[in-house]
């Protein structure tokens, strides 16, 4: 078939035409390292052929990806999230359901159980119909959840957990290492004008490693990074915006495997996140907003 | 991981509710791509999906981190297998069909030239979903898991249970027929 058949090939690739065709794929699939993306690279331009068929792979890759994806709909979405926030309910007494305010869902509950009774029908939902209520805010509130994800707190977690993730396979998780907050606050005042109060509790066992610049959402913001025993506390903390609701009290949460802590104070929107244990990391969060308050001057931003 | 003792079952509860959220919610679009490809159309891939979720809620605990798309697609898959058996159980090919598909062997060369790519490029969506339609169980899951899902070889190998080298065989030999299809060539399909 291919002259090249017979001539031997010092590149390490399948000298077989058909798996030579499968490297193709894989080059247009990005599953190739650099080496050998080159190798294959090099037998295409010496090969019409394989050329040939990498054009076709693209075009064919490209008529595929620009098929229409079906629609994510809200009712769909809600009865997703509904799930979730419905075994709540049932199972763990107050949790969610407590939160939200019974007289506006009356009017939601009237209006969404036409629609509702048809999903039970083709599902056995019906020992959670006593919940619509709740799906029924659900539904608003899942929307909302996908119409602001770039600000949504949901998201923002995701956000800090892969900024974290990230500084764990990086080669260091800083971007200025100091464990004097002298060098960092200035840094981070330099770089993004803006900078939190980064005390060193090395004394309480978490020692300032140093900060880097963390970008979400499009907006940079500045990072602490911590050291407890071996595991290592990301502080990111995004200046208030005026909107913000003030939330003093921690909240815990988890985000990409990560345990996060998230809590306001007058001047930042504070997000810690580590692998660390549950209480080593609420430990962190209590010193961290005493040694603030104990040295306020510290916490005021840049 | 649970917090106060108390509160321990409240606690957990909330963060899988919290899990569920952040691991399954954002993979929607690509669960009922999926479904949709697996069982040919979009209402019964809401309802796939629908069970793939209570499935997937069920587990969450179990969700190990890694490539969340790539562990709700793998249950949206068994939940599509699943639910073709219950409800269409003709459609479904039998296990001795995928061996025997990854035996055929490949198709002749042809020797193609750019006009077919530019053929290919402009194939309308409706000529692209009909060919993909067409095409063999196993493939076309292969080519929907990497094209329209975007998932890598290894973790197609990894849902589908198979070597690497089968998956980007399969995926060969799905986008040769689909190339062949839509390039204006009407080869005999092997």
């Amino acid at each position: 078939m291919s002259p090249h058949e017979n001539r031997p090939h010092e590149d390490g690739l399948p000298q077989d035409p058909q798996d030579m065709k499968l490297m193709i794929h894989a080059l247009v699939d990005g599953e190739l390292d650099a080496a050998a993306a080159l190798a294959v690279e090099r037998r295409m331009a010496a090969d019409p052929e394989l050329a040939t068929e990498h054009a076709r792979l693209v075009a064919l890759r490209g008529a595929v990806a620009s098929l229409p994806r079906p629609s994510v709909s809200d009712d769909f979405l809600a009865r997703i999230a509904a799930i979730a926030e419905v075994k709540d309910a049932g199972d763990a007494v107050q949790p969610t359901a407590a939160k939200v305010e019974p007289q506006q869902q009356q009017g939601n509950v009237v209006e969404m159980r036409p629609r509702a009774a048809r999903w039970f029908n083709s599902f056995d939902w019906r020992q959670m119909a006593a919940s619509i209520a709740l799906t029924a805010v659900l539904a608003s509130g899942a929307t909302q959840w996908l119409a602001t994800a770039d600000n949504g707190s949901d998201s923002f977690a995701v956000a800090v957990a892969n900024g974290h993730r990230r500084s764990l396979l990086a080669a260091t998780p800083v971007d200025i290492v100091s464990s004097d907050r002298h060098t960092v606050k200035p840094w981070l005042d330099g770089r993004i004008g803006v900078s939190p109060a980064a005390p060193d509790m090395a004394k309480d066992g978490y020692a300032l490693l140093g900060g880097r610049v963390e970008v979400i959402g499009d907006k940079p913001m500045p990072a602490l990074v911590y050291r407890h025993h071996e595991h290592l506390i990301t502080l990111v903390a995004a200046p208030r915006q005026n909107e913000a609701k003030s939330m003093p009290v921690a909240d815990d949460l988890s985000a990409g495997g990560f345990l996060l802590v998230h809590w306001t104070d007058d001047a930042f929107s504070y997000w810690a996140i580590s692998d660390a244990e549950r209480p080593a990391l609420d430990d962190f969060v209590t010193r961290f907003r005493a040694a603030i308050i104990a040295n306020p001057a510290a916490g005021s931003p840049g | 991981m649970a917090g106060a003792p108390d509160g321990g079952t409240v606690l957990s509860e909330k963060m899988l509710a919290a899990r569920f959220a952040e691991v399954v919610l954002p993979h929607l679009g690509d669960a009922l791509s999926l479904a949709r490809w697996l069982t040919g159309n979009q209402a019964d891939a809401e309802d796939v999906v629908q069970e793939a979720c209570l499935k997937a809620h069920a587990g969450i605990a179990g969700f190990a981190g890694g490539n969340a798309r790539a562990w709700l697609l793998t249950i949206v898959r068994n939940a599509s297998y699943t639910w073709m058996a219950r409800n269409r159980p003709r459609s479904v090919v039998a296990v001795g069909d995928l061996a025997d598909l990854d035996d055929v062997s490949p198709p002749p060369d042809n020797d193609a030239d750019s006009p077919e790519a530019a053929l290919i490029a402009k194939a309308n969506s409706a000529a692209v979903e009909a060919a993909i339609a067409r095409l063999p169980q196993a493939f076309r899951e292969t080519v929907v898991l990497r094209d329209i899902n975007g998932l890598s070889y290894r973790e197609i190998a990894t849902m589908l249970g198979v070597p690497q080298g089968t998956v980007m065989s399969r995926l060969a030999r799905a986008r040769g027929l689909l190339m062949t299809e839509l390039g204006g060539r009407h080869h005999e399909p092997a």
